[in-house]
């Protein structure tokens, strides 16, 4: 497929999966803002865990994390690439940019859910609660990802999708996990952090007693039957580049990209918590990450370079404000 | 009950509806009774519907006048336009001896030019034209095919008779909204449908795919195609859009294209794949800046090479805006004459030579019955409707046409035919106009599928979609 094609399905999926996660984590925080939280000094830090994925930022200690302030920087904030309104334009403009090859269901879908986007108000969605307008975002999201499943053959520009969806998923739960203060937190907040990563159910049905922080950090890095893990994802982007390239997975690499994401594979295939904790916790999260931005910058250099050639350059992602 | 009311009581329009007073044409008896069947207002919640579900799929064009990237929905009719089969079979013999023609012109004017010898009127309008490539003077094309998708705009005189109005060889767009058109009336208005044997339109983009196979370089073997559009800034992005994926070929933009070896490739993400045909929807001027506008980005670099050496072929060819510049237009009844030794079977309005002293006099001392076109414009940009215009408007016009003569024809005003139309809850008589489209491979096809436009305002004679036209469900009975 075009080369150009290829990186707007690519970014299409990085951003859908973006704007479900922050539609997510608001929604979580804000939800468990109602009641949970009875000190300021929990909702400050429940707001600034928010802000921090919903900006994919370390925030300044001096912004107040409010509600209203996370909205506005999460949802409405064109200035922040990671915003809902910033990752659907996005995403929109990725999908027209790749019209012709989509089906018309995940047209419709991506449009439908920036039209939506486009008409939110943020003094309206204070005043209303935005837990329906989150949940339609989320939504949309994933009839998205399954329609496009269901309709798409699955080839070239559904492995770039792949690519895009799983390469994005786990650079997230890296940050989601990277915002805890330390890997020893009290039950609530893990509780939290299992919501945000869509994992409360299916940690709860894989770990029957009364689990520990240990646990919780095993499962979402490394569960491999759980969808949203870190080394669930590794494993998923390391098959699609070897459909792309038409290779056996497991025997070695053709590009670097490959290379990148087998070895990654290798890491998580072959660790657990332990690890983790042994190399100290975050220095492991922060590690893996940079890792993972490595396998981006790879694909992206493999499979969409910036040819020099006396035409225009090839487009960088699409990035248009909204 | 709906009225469905008269076209106008004034004569001097034709009816496409109404034969007289009380009865409607035989073709349009069923649609009457079912319409004066509806309740008042369910025509409305339709189309309301209609526009939404349209918005939703991103069934829109851009507005160029308005801030960068204004999307808009092209407004839908719901009032169905018929056609018999033997009217329309007058219609499409009528349009495709005129893109023959227009078509045998380009290759003689690129080649032996005979017909500049014999007709000196036409040398001079050739030789002025922008829109005539020396470039293309002796380059061999495909089957000696330049003109693979037009579109002819037909309007219908006061007396029922169909005149050519223009002649869109380049670019033409519109087809997308024949096609949404047919899918949401189906869709929200099936009962309008009862009783009506019609001619699909669905099949248009197999029959485009077929035209461009067909004009494949002969060395191609089982040709690659591609659709090559400006991009997702242009007007019609979602037709060149809809067309690729129907045809399901790729749809690349200039920057996708590379020429290695005098070859043209796309740049994919298995290396460089060979492209023999390409639907182009950007005009000559951005194809290749070595060639034409050296600032565009648009096209490729070295492509123009390509397609003289015959190793690509561009659908349409490069060369044949100057078949559809507005000077010679008055031209293409002759051409018909000469070439194909036919009478042509859909007139051409009256048209006045600006350049023409004595004419001009006469287009300036009547600017108020006249409507003036650039002769290099298209999509309703840059004309004057003389009824419609003010003095200051028609006096800017005489000092235009006087510095520039060449610029502009002048053609007395047609009363362009009336169709019911819905406006709020009620129908009203507005005027409309015809685009057939022909595709010309190894045959010539017209397919059943043409759009009406319709001028949305009262009294408006303008259809275009950037003007405020709407558009209706062009229906062809069988036969």
């Amino acid at each position: 497929m075009l080369s150009r094609h290829a990186e707007s399905f690519f970014w299409l999926a990085r951003n859908v999966e973006r704007a479900e996660t922050v539609s997510r984590v608001l929604d979580v925080t804000y939800t468990r803002s109602m009641d949970r939280f009875q000190h300021d000094v929990w909702a400050h830090r429940a707001w600034r865990t928010a802000l921090a994925i919903g900006t994919l930022n370390e925030p300044a200690d001096v912004e107040p994390y409010d509600a209203e302030t996370t909205f506005e920087r999460c949802i409405f904030d064109v200035t922040n690439l990671s915003s809902i309104t910033s990752t659907v334009a996005i995403a929109r403009t990725n999908a027209i940019n790749v019209r012709a090859e989509l089906s018309t269901e995940t047209w419709e879908n991506v449009n439908e859910l920036y039209l939506d986007v486009r008409a939110q108000r943020l003094d309206a969605l204070t005043r209303e609660g935005p837990a329906r307008f989150l949940r339609r975002v989320r939504d949309r999201c994933q009839a998205i990802e399954g329609v496009t499943d269901a309709t798409l053959l699955h080839v070239d520009g559904w492995n770039f999708l792949q690519l895009g969806r799983f390469a994005e998923r786990a650079y997230l739960a890296l940050r989601m996990l990277a915002t805890l203060d330390s890997l020893d937190e009290p039950w609530p907040e893990w509780q939290a952090l299992l919501e945000m990563a869509s994992a409360s159910m299916p940690f709860a049905r894989a770990s029957s007693h009364l689990p520990a922080s240990r646990e919780v950090i095993d499962f979402v890095l490394f569960d491999p039957t759980f969808p949203r893990s870190v080394g669930f994802c590794a494993n998923e982007v390391d098959a699609a580049l070897h459909r792309i390239s038409e290779t056996p997975q497991g025997r070695g690499y053709t590009n670097q990209a490959e290379k990148l994401a087998g070895r990654l594979c290798a890491e998580f295939n072959f660790a657990d918590v332990t690890d983790v904790l042994a190399e100290g916790g975050h220095p492991f999260l922060q590690r893996v990450r940079g890792e993972v931005e490595a396998l981006m910058a790879a694909i992206q250099a493999v499979y969409f370079p910036r040819i020099p050639v006396a035409n225009a350059p090839l487009n960088p992602a699409g990035i248009v404000s909204a | 009950m709906l009225s469905v009311p008269r076209g106008s009581e004034t004569s001097g329009v034709f009816d496409e509806f109404f034969h007289d007073a009380e009865t409607p044409r035989p073709v349009y008896e069923r649609l009457a009774e079912t319409l004066r069947a509806m309740a008042p207002g369910e025509l409305a919640g339709g189309v309301r519907a209609i526009n939404a579900a349209l918005l939703r799929r991103g069934v829109t064009f851009t507005v160029y006048a308005e801030d960068a990237g204004t999307e808009r929905i092209f407004p839908f009719d719901p009032i169905p336009r018929i056609f018999a089969a033997e009217e329309w079979e007058h219609i499409a013999a009528g349009v495709a001896q005129r893109v023959r023609a227009l078509n045998t012109f380009l290759y003689d004017l690129y080649h032996q030019a005979r017909i500049l010898r014999e007709n000196a009127a036409l040398r001079e309008a050739v030789f002025s034209s922008n829109l005539y490539v020396r470039e293309m003077i002796g380059v061999r094309v495909p089957h000696n095919i330049y003109i693979h998708v037009s579109g002819i705009d037909l309007i219908r005189d006061e007396n029922g008779t169909m005149l050519v109005l223009e002649d869109n060889v380049r670019t033409p767009s519109g087809i997308s909204y024949v096609l949404e058109n047919r899918d949401v009336l189906k869709r929200t208005f099936p009962r309008l449908f009862e009783g009506y044997p019609l001619r699909p339109v669905d099949d248009y983009p197999r029959r485009l795919l077929r035209t461009l196979r067909d004009s494949a370089p002969p060395t191609a073997g089982e040709p690659n195609i591609i659709v090559l559009t400006p991009g997702v800034y242009n007007s019609a992005y979602y037709e060149h859009a809809m067309l690729a994926r129907q045809m399901g070929v790729p749809l690349a933009e200039g920057r996708d294209l590379i020429v290695v070896d005098n070859t043209v490739f796309l740049k994919t993400t298995r290396g460089l794949e060979r492209v023999d045909v390409i639907y182009r929807r950007i005009d000559d001027d951005f194809l290749d800046p070595l060639y034409f506008r050296s600032d565009s980005v648009l096209g490729a670099v070295g492509l123009m090479n390509v397609y003289r050496s015959g190793n690509v072929t561009l659908a349409n060819a490069i060369g044949t805006g100057v078949a559809d510049d507005k000077a010679l237009y008055r031209f293409v009844p002759d051409m018909i004459r000469f070439y194909l030794s036919e009478e042509p079977l859909l007139p051409n309005v009256e048209t006045y030579d600006c350049t023409d002293e004595r004419l001009r006099r006469h287009v300036i001392g009547r600017l108020a019955e006249m409507v003036v076109k650039r002769t290099d414009g298209s999509g309703g940009y840059g004309m004057l409707i003389g009824p419609a215009s003010t003095a200051e408007e028609r006096a800017e016009f005489a000092r235009a046409i006087e510095a520039e003569p060449r610029s502009y024809i002048a053609q007395p005003v047609i009363q362009l035919s009336s169709h019911p139309t819905l406006a709020g809850e009620e129908l009203v008589p507005r005027r409309i106009d015809l685009r057939p489209f022909v595709l010309y491979g190894k045959r010539i096809d017209v397919p059943p599928a043409a759009l009406t436009r319709v001028a949305l305002r009262e009294g408006s004679l303008v259809v275009n979609s950037s003007q405020g036209g709407g558009s209706k469900d062009t229906w062809v009975l069988g036969g």
